[in-house]
């Protein structure tokens, strides 16, 4: 009880100071008021009432502190002097409103960015999964060792047989499943679409602790065999989209693919699966039995939930202990020497974002980082500037009594009031900052690249969120300290005669604060130098790779995939294409159109072997590795690739005929080092190419199909007309303008041909080269905007210190131009000391930018570390900067009427 | 009260006592600010006076423990006034402020009065 009455009273006087004070002061004229009545009684009649008034007035005491060791034992003390010192400055502010400005809007640049960048951090490093006991889970990837001419890969996907081994034979694990990401026609509504969704072990949604709303899950049962019942669950998107959210969906038949399933159940909102796109689960068991059974067919994620009281280390050492089992069930199909494969556990948040992406997010906190070091340094060379200003004012209330806490307080509350000022204004920035970073759409392009799906799923939404504004707050907050504390220390540092004596500053008082500043300033040049030297060479990077020839000419040429025709049998495919191919060429502002399986630089193209059949056929698993890809006749012209030997591919290669085969130069040199390859057979990994013998008929210039910075591989083309293929994209070379121009009469076309068939993935092939190298843009953009923002500080900093220290000296310029020192001499005098600030700023800044940008090594591109292009390039910009900073204050320094500064001293 | 030896020892010595001496006259009813520093006076012979600069903080200071509540009422005279009130909390603690008091008492009496 006494808790709760000492609670409510407290909560009380903070939450209605003033009533309280009121009440205080009601209760205070009541005891007088009471004490006045009784003396007056006690005198009877011999005193009047107002000298009864008085005489208790006399006998109360102090009044004034009464009420103030009252309130201060309420606590209001504290809190008055807070508001008391928040008042100060604010008048403070509105006095000084340029310096007020140039502050907030300083820290307003870097927390804003240090927020931004914080919420990108956030959204996809540090939020936790959004599953159910996430640290729980855990990918497992099979790893392969090193065989001949492929590395060795730690995180291969499963095929069924070997996860039935493992399944079968673990103990740690509470739950796993297989899982795969797959493109789903869903047809059987008012529109066929294209609905990206997975095939998933029973154990999928339970491992990650995912419970449908609606109807049921996938049941163990049903996980055993192939062969399993079709039936589908909806993600909350789709089940609105086709079924208008109806909850009597269940039992209702969809149309996937062409075979009918039966919807069992809807998942909860925002559930997209570990690929973070998914729409729509089939059970891993409604494949046939021949799909599921080979061994070698790796096609499926491994994702598995650790059972209570199994540590990381017991999981990952017991899963070392499978993979074996695992080989020992399956080893290698030809080859018995082979050396074995293994498998490997780690935990799913770790495998969320590809290394490239964290290092690069890593870097950019950093250099953030630097950017607000250097803000505050800005910010407490503007405080030490005005504290020697307000010397005289500090020194005036130390003299007459104010305790130095008191002074340190009241300039902290400043410091840290202007920081709130900047933080909020900041906010602001940030808020401008996370749009600039989803439109540089790291979500979109980053993803496209080889980043595992689950990158996508806390990839998706960048926002200023809770976490960002805690952030925000904390780093304003720690600012306002950093830059105000040591400029109150000293100011308020008691030599208080000197002060008061000397009327303010003069030249030599300043000459210790002064040096202080002039490192401040050294300091932000040195931190610019590392920034610019960051993006500098993130800056050669994105040009080395923007400079680099792809291989085709992407201008002007439209892409779009085409999923099958539902319900077309293989043979008739070639003459469905053709039927494309005439009706898009005779479309206005077509001027060529081709089809292909693959588009170039964007990654995930088929690969397979190539064996010469002229040559005794190598060990399995020692031929050499291609990169496999179908192309009509018109696919070299449309995409600009130039014929090297030999011919392209005629309407004459169709089934039937002998069978044909391009090579691009990579792959001639590598097969036939020595040799012309033209007219040599050769079998191909794929597409029925390997049983038959081809014949190379011509060679192609290189094609960068992975990645821009990636080297070319061996490729070969197969015509498409020769092993029809099912995926397919369409190549439209247009007349010229925007290549989308034309997109609406296409999917046109298309629609008319195949009216069950989704047109997806619409994109311009210049839009497919940006997203390629996205993630080196948005690293490069970010970087030299930092950098800039670095340089401009750091600059407006040198600035500051040099002409606050020329006006300090104007009367000793004065007298030194009264004695005959020239304007030149005068110039010198104030360039030596920006000369002092660049020489040392720069030289510490040179070489901690030599040893900083080593970590920026994995993210650059053709480009040293130490690139000396860029590091003369970094010079040069500081040098004009300095000359920058210092031209002003020279200038104004040789103009010095010698006369006038006399006088005014 | 009177003794003054230092400005800490005597804050120390007023503080503990006053507060039991308010606390004790709450126990008899609940009273205003300057009901009680009449009481205690009174009580005392006038021998205790109640400053008033130390009579609102120490019963601001026992609210703040919740050893006593207040409340506004109207006093005999017609006007608004605080009247506090001891709560059992309030009790508790008189009660070992008294016994740690009278410790003290005995003590101080023996080294006055060696038997």
């Amino acid at each position: 009880m006494s808790l709760l009455d000492a609670l409510r009273h407290r909560i009380r006087v903070r939450l209605r100071p003033r009533a309280y004070l009121r009440e205080l002061d009601e209760e205070l004229e009541f005891h007088l008021v009471l004490d006045a009545m009784q003396r007056e009684h006690a005198a009877r009649g011999a005193m009047s009432a107002g000298d009864a008034r008085f005489a208790a007035r006399r006998h109360f005491g102090n009044l004034t502190s009464t009420r103030a060791r009252t309130r201060h034992m309420a606590g209001l003390g504290t809190f008055d002097a807070l508001l008391a010192d928040l008042r100060f400055a604010l008048r403070t502010f509105r006095r000084t409103p340029g310096f007020t400005a140039a502050a907030v809007l300083t820290l307003a640049l870097g927390v804003g960015a240090n927020t931004a960048i914080f919420s990108a951090v956030h959204a996809m490093l540090l939020r936790p999964l959004p599953f159910h006991e996430p640290e729980r889970l855990m990918k497992v990837s099979l790893t392969s060792p090193a065989a001949g001419p492929e590395p060795a890969n730690d995180d291969r996907i499963w095929s069924y047989p070997k996860f039935a081994v493992f399944r079968d034979a673990q103990r740690v694990f509470s739950e796993l499943a297989l899982y795969t990401e797959w493109s789903f026609t869903v047809t059987g509504g008012d529109e066929p679409e294209l609905a990206v969704g997975e095939r998933a072990g029973a154990g999928y949604l339970r491992a990650l602790g995912v419970r449908p709303v609606l109807g049921r899950n996938f049941l163990p049962e049903e996980d055993r065999h192939p062969g399993a019942p079709r039936i589908v669950l909806l993600g909350d998107a789709l089940w609105k989209r086709r079924f208008g959210g109806d909850s009597a969906v269940l039992g209702r038949a969809m149309t996937i693919d062409g075979e009918p399933y039966t919807v069992v159940g809807v998942l909860p909102v925002g559930f997209r699966g570990l690929s973070g796109r998914a729409e729509l689960w089939l059970p891993m068991m409604a494949q046939s039995a021949e799909a599921l059974g080979e061994a070698w067919g790796h096609s499926y994620t491994l994702v598995a939930r650790r059972a209570p009281g199994v540590s990381v280390e017991r999981a990952t050492e017991e899963v070392r202990r499978l993979g074996a089992v695992v080989w020992e069930n399956y080893p290698h199909p030809e080859d018995p020497t082979a050396a074995p494969w293994g498998a490997v556990a780690r935990p799913l948040d770790a495998t969320r974002v590809d290394p490239r992406v964290r290092r690069s997010l890593l870097v950019l906190s950093g250099a953030v980082g630097l950017v607000l070091l250097i803000a505050c340094a800005n910010v407490a060379n503007l405080f030490l500037v005005r504290a020697m200003g307000r010397r005289r004012e500090i020194a005036v209330r130390l003299a007459v009594g104010a305790g130095r806490g008191r002074l340190v307080r009241q300039l902290v509350t400043e410091s840290v009031a202007l920081a709130a000022l900047g933080g909020a204004a900041g906010l602001g920035v940030a808020w401008w900052g996370v749009k600039l970073l989803a439109a540089l759409g790291p979500g979109g392009p980053m993803r496209t690249q080889q980043l595992s799906g689950l990158g996508a799923v806390t990839f998706a939404p960048i926002e200023l969120d809770l976490a960002a504004f805690v952030f925000a707050a904390a780093v304003t907050l720690a600012t306002g300290v950093a830059f105000g504390l040591v400029p109150a220390l000293q100011s308020t540092r008691p030599s208080l005669n000197e002060a008061l004596a000397e009327g303010g500053a003069s030249p030599r008082r300043g000459g210790r604060v002064l040096s202080g500043r002039a490192l401040l300033a050294a300091a932000e040049v040195a931190l610019a130098a590392v920034l610019l030297a960051g993006s500098g060479l993130m800056l050669r990077s994105l040009e080395r790779l923007t400079s680099v020839e792809p291989g085709f000419d992407a201008a002007g040429v439209l892409t779009m995939r085409l999923a099958r025709p539902i319900g077309m049998a293989r043979d008739s495919l070639p003459g469905f294409h053709d039927r494309v191919l005439e009706r898009v060429a005779a479309l206005p502002g077509v001027v060529g159109v081709a089809l292909g399986d693959c588009p170039p630089v964007n990654g995930g193209c088929n690969g397979t072997v190539l064996a010469r059949r002229d040559r005794p056929t190598p060990a399995p698993g020692a031929e050499p590795p291609v990169g496999v890809h179908w192309a009509t006749p018109g696919w070299f012209s449309v995409l600009h690739v130039p014929l090297r030997r030999g011919r392209l591919f005629t309407s004459a290669d169709r089934q039937g005929a002998r069978k044909a085969v391009i090579v691009s130069e990579s792959a001639a040199r590598a097969f036939w080092p020595d040799e012309d390859p033209i007219g040599r057979p050769v079998s191909v990994g794929q597409g029925g190419f390997w049983d038959d013998t081809a014949y190379v008929v011509g060679v192609v210039g290189d094609v960068r199909f992975e990645t821009v910075e990636a080297a070319p591989k061996p490729d070969v083309y197969l015509p498409l007309a020769q092993s029809p293929n099912a995926r397919m994209m369409l190549f439209v070379r247009t007349a010229g303008g925007d290549p989308m121009a034309v997109a609406g009469a296409v999917r046109g076309v298309l629609r008319e041909l195949a009216p069950e068939s989704p047109v997806h993935d619409v994109k311009t092939m210049a839009a497919r080269l940006a997203d390629s190298t996205a993630a080196t843009r948005f690293s490069a953009v970010l970087l030299t905007l930092f950098g800039v923002l670095a340089l401009g500080l750091a600059t407006v900093g040198t600035y500051g210190v040099i002409a606050y220290a020329a006006a300090q000296r104007t009367q000793e310029i004065g007298i030194r131009m009264a004695l005959g020192a020239g304007r030149g001499d005068v110039a010198r005098l104030v360039v030596r000391q920006g000369a002092a600030i660049a020489l040392l700023g720069g030289g510490i800044g040179l070489a901690g930018a030599l040893a900083a940008t080593r970590v920026l090594r994995s993210l650059l591109y053709g480009v040293e570390p130490a690139d000396p292009v860029t590091f003369t390039g970094l010079v040069a910009l500081l040098a004009l900067a300095v000359v920058a900073a210092n031209w002003i204050p020279a200038r104004r320094a040789a103009r010095i009427d010698p006369a006038a500064a006399l006088r005014a001293g | 009260m009177a003794a003054k030896p230092t400005e800490s020892s005597k804050d120390e010595l007023l503080k503990g006592t006053l507060a039991m001496l308010i606390l004790q006259t709450l126990t008899v009813q609940p009273m205003h600010g300057y009901a009680i520093a009449q009481h205690i006076e009174r009580l005392s012979d006038g021998v205790l006076t109640v400053e008033q600069g130390s009579l609102y903080p120490a019963l601001e200071r026992l609210q703040q423990n919740g050893w006593v509540t207040s409340k506004w009422g109207e006093s005999p005279t017609g006007r608004r006034a605080r009247y506090y009130t001891i709560t059992a909390a309030g009790r508790r603690q008189l009660g070992e402020r008294v016994s740690s008091f009278e410790r003290v008492l005995g003590a101080i009496e023996r080294v006055m009065r060696p038997a």
